[in-house]
């Protein structure tokens, strides 16, 4: 396969998609390398999380192309795609709740794995190792989001602000390239926020990774963001730097006066299944 | 060995659990006859068929979370395929299915050649079962709920029909080398008659034994990288898949192992004393006892899986014969309170009343001369929806009987390790 070293490690060329007669993303385009961090944004319902359902192989495409370090990827399955090095976490959460927090890394971990059914049954030397290699990983990541403690709890009991700080250590677990975030700061108290904030970028240079953000709370993203696109009813809009977004009227006028600099999240009602 | 770090449990030898099983078959097929008579240890063979029914079923419906209630066909085709071999070999070596003795208190001298014609027999039953397994699996494991349950239902009942219409049973070796090619397929296994003769070579020694490495196997998927992507389709399969779970392939790998042990189960079944398999045995109601006994146990649970096959399995001879329960009962109490010390008095109020019921229900089918083992199903059927009001989620939950013992510690924050 064609992989230069100047592919971008994440090339979107006008992908789209509709369902039934509604467009939900028509012809978005993206190109993201290592260590930015890309903020995308727009009113309810415009396709922010339809997009990274394209990107995650949830949907496949209708038209245009993904390209992740010059390879084809957008007729991949979800898992393929995790395993090429993109990985998400949910506008809803979607934790493992009966499996403890740990074990949620851990089935991240499956991927990379080279545990073999043969050996885990007959718990060979090779398998034990691997999966104490594993745990330690976790337990790693997990010191890092400060979940350590918790490690044996079920991620359900954990409260509204740990279960999205799993998602995201969980997404990291995969050894990610891109990490796509869907509305992280949903539902967070200003505290929690700031915390966020430089967890986030904290994990750009930790990680060694792309970020693409989904954030209704324009702090977050105008803080945070180096380039953002602006969708609206599956069109992209705007893209620019954040300053420039600010001033962009059309952008002004998607948000229906809203103030963009204080844009309170609406309500995340009709929040897709699949979110 | 690999020892782990400071503050976790070291891990035990791998190889002492096969071990202890094997010294457990030993012990208790060596023991068991003499000690109890038939009619114990047909029991206990009993209760280990229950148990690697169950305990396999719950790697689709309890680990991956599909919803399989066709169990009972993997099951006959495993009875099947063991008992034709056997069945057919001694016909050939010699000339007769009778003349079979255990490994364990041996009759006749080729008892070693007997076993292994056994052993051979139970893994061809397995294997051709989960064969069937991964044929039904791989198209349908692509629908969701419901519809995998009626398809896997229809599969048991397509499985029946078929046995029905197999030939008429050989029952000598000339008979056997004059068949003609017509007689010898559909295989003559008997047809709606059932299966005749098959050589009982099912000892509790067997029983045990292959129950305990069905359990092993279980546990130990169940801990693995490969346990835990299983579960995680069960939690939440969107999730699973983002976080790069092959959920078809692991699907059906479920389907295949599960079929897999149910076929060996069947072969134990098929070649047990005072049974004889019969196209029935593939039917709906086979699937749905164990389909009871993994919900009531709680679904993904092994311990709870375990112990609701046996109390099943028990409380279906119970039906048949009802004695006094209640020093039993009591005992289980006793048991409870030492166990669990937490919410005493619910546990004496719902113990209590629990006798009384089977008590009074006892008493009055002996007054009323009604054998309660026709009203099986139904009183299983009412246990499940007892159950699913007063604990939905099974006896055990998610939980494993591990789980009870004190809290394997976890290194907490600080620990060595950075990024
Ligand atoms: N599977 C689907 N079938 C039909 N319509 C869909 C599907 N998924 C999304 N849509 C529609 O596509 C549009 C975009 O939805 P999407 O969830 O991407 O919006 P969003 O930008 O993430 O909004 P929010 O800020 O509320 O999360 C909506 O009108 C939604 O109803
Ligand atoms: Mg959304």
């Amino acid at each position: 396969m064609i992989q230069t070293h100047d592919a971008p490690l994440l090339d979107v060329r006008d992908i789209g998609i509709a369902f039934g007669g509604l467009r939900a993303v028509d012809h978005f385009s993206l190109r993201l390398d290592l260590g930015q961090l890309h903020g995308l944004i727009g009113p309810n319902g415009a396709g922010k999380t339809t997009c990274f359902n394209l990107l995650t192989g949830v949907y496949a495409p209708d038209t245009g192309e993904i390209r992740l370090r010059g390879r084809p990827i957008h007729h991949s399955r979800p898992h393929q795609i995790a395993g090429a090095g993109i990985a998400r976490t949910f506008q809803n959460i979607r934790l493992f709740p009966h499996l403890s927090v740990i074990e949620n890394l851990l089935v991240a971990c499956h991927l990379r794995s080279r545990q073999t059914i043969a050996g885990a049954i007959f718990e060979s030397r090779k398998h034990l190792e691997d999966e104490r290699m594993m745990e330690h990983k976790c337990l790693a990541l997990l010191d890092r989001f400060e979940l350590a403690d918790q490690s044996d709890e079920p991620a359900a009991s954990l409260c509204y602000g740990d279960q999205r700080r799993l998602e995201i250590a969980r997404a990291l677990a995969i050894d990610p390239k891109v990490l796509l975030l869907d509305e992280p700061a949903a539902g967070m108290n200003p505290q929690e926020k700031v915390q966020l904030k430089s967890l986030i970028r904290g994990l750009l240079e930790g990680f060694n990774i792309a970020i693409l953000l989904i954030e209704h709370d324009m702090s977050v993203v105008m803080d945070l963001c180096e380039q953002i696109t602006v969708l609206d009813h599956g069109c992209t809009i705007a893209t620019g730097a954040p300053a420039e977004i600010q001033a962009d009227p059309k952008v002004i006028e998607a948000y229906l006066g809203a103030s963009v600099e204080t844009g309170e999240p609406e309500e995340e009602g009709t929040a897709d299944e699949r979110g | 060995m690999i020892r782990e770090s400071a503050g976790h449990t070291h891990r035990l030898p791998p190889a002492l659990a096969p071990l202890a099983a094997l010294a457990l078959a030993i012990v208790l097929g060596l023991i068991s006859r003499r000690l109890f008579g038939d009619y114990v240890e047909r029991i206990g063979i009993d209760i280990c068929i229950a148990i690697i029914l169950a305990v396999s079923l719950n790697i689709v419906n309890g680990f991956t979370g599909q919803f399989s209630i066709g169990h009972a066909a993997f099951y006959a085709i495993g009875g099947y395929v063991a008992g034709m071999i056997s069945y057919y070999a001694s016909i050939q070596l010699w000339d007769s299915p009778t003349s079979w003795g255990s490994i364990l208190s041996p009759t006749s001298i080729n008892v070693v050649y007997q076993s292994l014609i056994f052993v051979i027999a139970l893994l061809c039953g397995g294997i051709v079962a989960a064969l069937a397994g991964w044929l039904v699996g791989l198209p349908s494991l692509r629908l969701r709920g419901d519809y995998l349950a009626i398809v896997t239902l229809g599969f048991g009942e397509i499985v029946r029909v078929l046995l029905q219409q197999t030939n008429e049973q050989i029952f000598t070796r000339s008979d056997l080398h004059a068949a003609s090619r017509d007689e010898l397929f559909p295989p003559p296994v008997g047809g709606a008659l059932g299966f005749i003769n098959i050589p009982k070579m099912t000892s509790l020694f067997w029983a045990v034994l292959l129950a305990c490495a069905c359990v092993l196997f279980a546990w130990r998927l169940k801990k693995s990288t490969f346990g835990r992507a299983m579960i995680a389709i069960r939690e939440n399969e969107i999730a699973a898949e983002a976080m790069g779970v092959n959920i078809t392939r692991l699907k059906v790998w479920a389907f295949v192992f599960a079929a897999f042990f149910a076929g060996i189960a069947g072969g134990l079944y098929a070649h047990e004393a005072g049974t004889q398999i019969g196209p029935g045995d593939a039917g709906f109601t086979r699937s749905f006892d164990v389909v009871i006994m993994v919900v009531l146990g709680g679904l993904g649970s092994i311990t709870g899986s375990i112990l609701a096959a046996t109390i099943l399995t028990i409380a279906n001879e119970w039906l048949r014969e009802p004695t006094h329960v209640w020093h039993i009962g009591l005992a289980l109490l006793a048991l409870r309170l030492m166990v669990q010390p937490k919410q005493r008095f619910r546990a004496i109020v719902w113990s209590l009343s629990a006798i009384a019921a089977i008590e009074g229900a006892r008493s009055i089918a002996i007054r009323l001369q009604i054998d309660l083992g026709e009203y099986r199903m139904v009183i299983f059927a009412l246990m499940l929806i007892v159950m699913m009001i007063l604990r939905p989620q099974g006896l055990f939950g998610t939980h494993e009987f591990s789980d009870l013992l004190p809290r394997r510690r976890r290194p907490g924050r600080g620990f060595e390790v950075s990024t």
